[in-house]
């Protein structure tokens, strides 16, 4: 493969794996603070996307954006804040299947409220940066440079969090002793919702910084839901790190996956692969920790 | 106590009313006619998944073609209901909507659904059962013609893909073009049609080549919504034409990010494509013009007075156009209705002589004919470039559009009876090879 052919792919990788970490990372967190496996994480994506198509269209692409940006995190945020406040308190301590379940009717719920509120259409955007560039006899779309750079910007602003404010280091305690951390008088129940909102909002950021790439309708939550619990489980549910690693994984073997025709529909299940390998040899994943 | 009488009296007269119109409800339309009883028709079809755009038209179209048999007193007594579920794009949910609609609903008819592979593995459920199935959608030859997949009740009112494939090697031969690249779906659907587009190509211009090796033709569907290496690839080829049958979800995201790589994508590589008035209308003023268009029944290059009326009534019920499918759907369910009418009973082998060799209107415009052998309707496709609506839709629409007439695509009858018999396959017995290029008539034609 010629060096232009490979920066390609590896790009295009990249690009995928941007949004993933975003998406996935969200994901993450709320499972390691509280231990909740978030079936309606994609349906937060979905709708985030949906609401700033319809904004930035509203303004106009290119000073729509940023507008659009901000009310639809503020709209998933706001459903995630309902979310936790109404259903998951009251299934926090159960077993998995009950979360499971009763984030899964959420997730129905959102999807058909979407479906009545949005229509089924597909709905596009233009980018707010418009413009290409050439590198080694290959054209690549700006947008997808711009994707690249909000994943490491969201990414530092994740890690800033998590290790250098007293709200990031109460969530590492939830992740590592919540048990400790309820006795030292710390308002768990309002932590509890504030990583829950943090974590909808991410997923609403994935979806926003995806919308002018792809066609957007509220089916577009379903797979992006099934890549990132496969990132999480990479990368070790809990990490943010592992996260990360998960996502450049599954973005780089999906579009390397695609190279040659004889292989390239299995490209997805390729990554499946990977998480059965990881889920055989280190089941808490790359970088997350075994349970006590 | 009066007033409490009174009221009981009251109560007593309103539950009698509430009962009297609950017993009416069922029976009668709001004309007044009084209907035997109600029958269903089936539709397994994508509310969710790839194509859930495609299927939302579908099954909007199918309740008002519904309402319009009833309001014209239904089909022989009885009450048309349009019994629409879910397959979510999935093969296998729409085998399961399948046996469920025809052994829990008892329906009377089937409508296909979306694409060829969920026909393909519906069909023989709908044969076993003695079911009608008009498919108005999903458009593989092989539907047909494979002799596996023969089934005498499974009638197509949609050009086929190798219509489709005629029509649009006819269009891009008209271009001049000399290199062309090709993008499709890999499955049946995209396979087939890809096939006679190329053996439509070879005749009609012998000098053009395609320049991607076959092995790359071929894109995963449903597809990684990222296209990078097919926009790079196109790139590095610069092809004169670019000729693809993706649509749905890949036509518009394929479209979307060619555009943000170079927004002059398509100046550089026109394309001849598949399309639809959904691709059309979700992309708007985004759409680019001067794209080589071929569709299936596409409202605005039809005008006629049904179709506009028809255009009218759907827009005014869902503030929305109609798309391809919507208006052929409504034909499957206005042939049925005329077919079973005619019979005067929903037996299957009755309704089907009433529609093979027999002739129905159309909302585009004319009258197609059901052909023996094949159950293929003589439908045309419709081509063209996009332009400008120039305000009349929020979409561009197809200028010097043109109507291939369905006799100059439909396959012809020595190739389709050599297909079924068997004659045309790769691997001699094997009938998931067959490929009508490899059919003697074809090879002498």
């Amino acid at each position: 493969m010629d060096p232009g052919k490979f920066l390609l792919f590896a790009t295009g990788g990249l690009a995928d794996a941007a949004y993933l970490f975003i998406v996935a990372a969200g994901l993450s967190l709320v499972f390691g603070a509280l231990r909740v496996i978030n079936m309606a994480h994609g349906s937060l994506y979905m709708v985030a996307a949906l609401v700033s198509v319809i904004v930035a269209n509203q303004l106009g692409a290119s000073i729509g954006f940023l507008p659009a940006l901000l009310a639809a995190v503020l709209v998933a945020a706001s459903i995630g804040a309902v979310i936790e406040v109404t259903v998951l308190k009251r299934v926090y301590g159960h077993e998995h299947l009950v979360q499971l379940l009763a984030t899964y009717a959420i997730a129905l719920i959102i999807g058909g409220a979407a479906r009545l509120i949005f229509g089924p259409n597909y709905r596009t955007t233009a980018a707010p940066v418009q413009g290409s560039l050439s590198i080694l006899g290959y054209s690549y779309s700006l947008y997808a440079f711009v994707t690249i750079v909000a994943a490491i910007l969201i990414g530092a602003a994740m890690y800033g969090l998590l290790f250098r404010t007293r709200l990031g280091r109460n969530i590492r305690a939830a992740v590592s002793d919540p048990e400790l951390l309820n006795a030292s008088g710390v308002n768990v129940t309002l932590l509890y919702t504030t990583v829950f909102v943090i974590g909808a909002g991410l997923a609403g950021l994935g979806g926003v910084i995806v919308a002018p790439s792809q066609a957007v309708d509220p089916t577009i939550g379903d797979s992006v839901l099934v890549l990132a619990f496969a990132i999480s489980v990479i990368g070790g549910l809990g990490s943010i790190i592992g996260s990360a690693v998960g996502a450049l994984m599954v973005g780089e073997v999906i579009s390397f996956g695609l190279i040659n025709p004889t292989t390239n529909s299995f490209a997805l299940a390729f990554v499946f692969i990977v998480m059965t390998v990881v889920l055989t040899v280190r089941p808490w994943g790359l970088f997350g920790r075994p349970e006590a | 106590m009066s007033g409490i009488g009174t009221s009981l009296r009251w109560a007593a007269a309103c539950g009698t009313a509430v009962l009297l119109l609950v017993a009416c409800g069922g029976s009668s339309n709001p004309g007044g006619t009084t209907f035997k009883g109600t029958k269903n028709i089936g539709l397994s079809i994508a509310l969710t998944g790839q194509s859930a755009l495609y299927g939302h038209a579908i099954s909007q179209s199918m309740k008002l073609a519904a309402d319009d048999i009833n309001a014209s007193g239904g089909i022989n007594g009885y009450k048309i209901n349009a019994d629409i579920l879910d397959d979510g794009t999935q093969v296998a949910n729409a085998v399961n909507n399948y046996k469920s609609l025809i052994l829990q609903d008892n329906v009377v008819a089937m409508l296909g659904t979306v694409t060829s592979a969920q026909c393909q593995a519906a069909s023989p459920i709908a044969k076993q059962n003695k079911v009608i199935m008009i498919a108005a959608t999903c458009n593989s030859y092989q539907l047909t013609t494979e002799p596996d997949l023969i089934n005498p009740y499974y009638i197509s009112v949609v050009p086929n893909t190798f219509m489709e494939g005629t029509a649009a090697g006819q269009l891009a031969a008209k271009t001049g073009a000399k290199k062309i690249f090709i993008v499709s779906p890999k499955y049946l659907f995209g396979i087939s049609e890809t096939n006679a587009f190329v053996a439509e190509l070879k005749k009609v211009a012998p000098s053009a080549n395609i320049i991607n090796d076959p092995k790359t033709w071929y894109v995963p569907f449903p597809t990684n919504p990222r296209w990078d290496s097919t926009i790079n690839a196109i790139q590095a080829a610069k092809p004169d034409l670019v000729y693809s049958n993706i649509f749905a979800a890949d036509e518009i995201n394929f479209i979307t990010q060619a555009l943000q790589v170079d927004p002059n994508f398509f100046q550089k590589y026109p394309m001849t494509t598949l399309a639809s008035v959904d691709e059309l209308q979700s992309l708007g003023s985004k759409y680019p013009l001067g794209m080589h268009l071929y569709q299936r029944a596409p409202f605005f290059a039809l005008g006629n007075p049904s179709m506009n009326a028809f255009v009218t009534r759907y827009h005014n019920r869902y503030s929305e156009y109609p798309s391809d499918w919507a208006v052929m759907d409504y034909d499957a369910m206005m042939l049925y209705a005329k077919a079973a009418s005619a019979a005067g009973t929903f037996d299957a082998d009755k309704v089907r002589a009433q529609i093979v060799g027999h002739s129905f209107d159309s909302l585009r415009g004319y009258k197609f004919t059901i052909r023996a052998g094949d159950q293929q309707a003589n439908v045309g496709e419709t081509v063209g470039d996009t332009v400008d609506s120039g305000g009349k839709y929020p979409f561009p629409i197809l200028g010097n559009s043109t109507n291939l007439q369905g006799d100059d695509l439909l396959m012809p009858a020595a190739i389709m009876q050599q297909l079924q018999a068997g004659q045309c396959e790769k691997t001699p017995g094997s009938a998931n090879t067959t490929d009508f290029s490899l059919c003697p008539a074809w090879k002498n034609s």
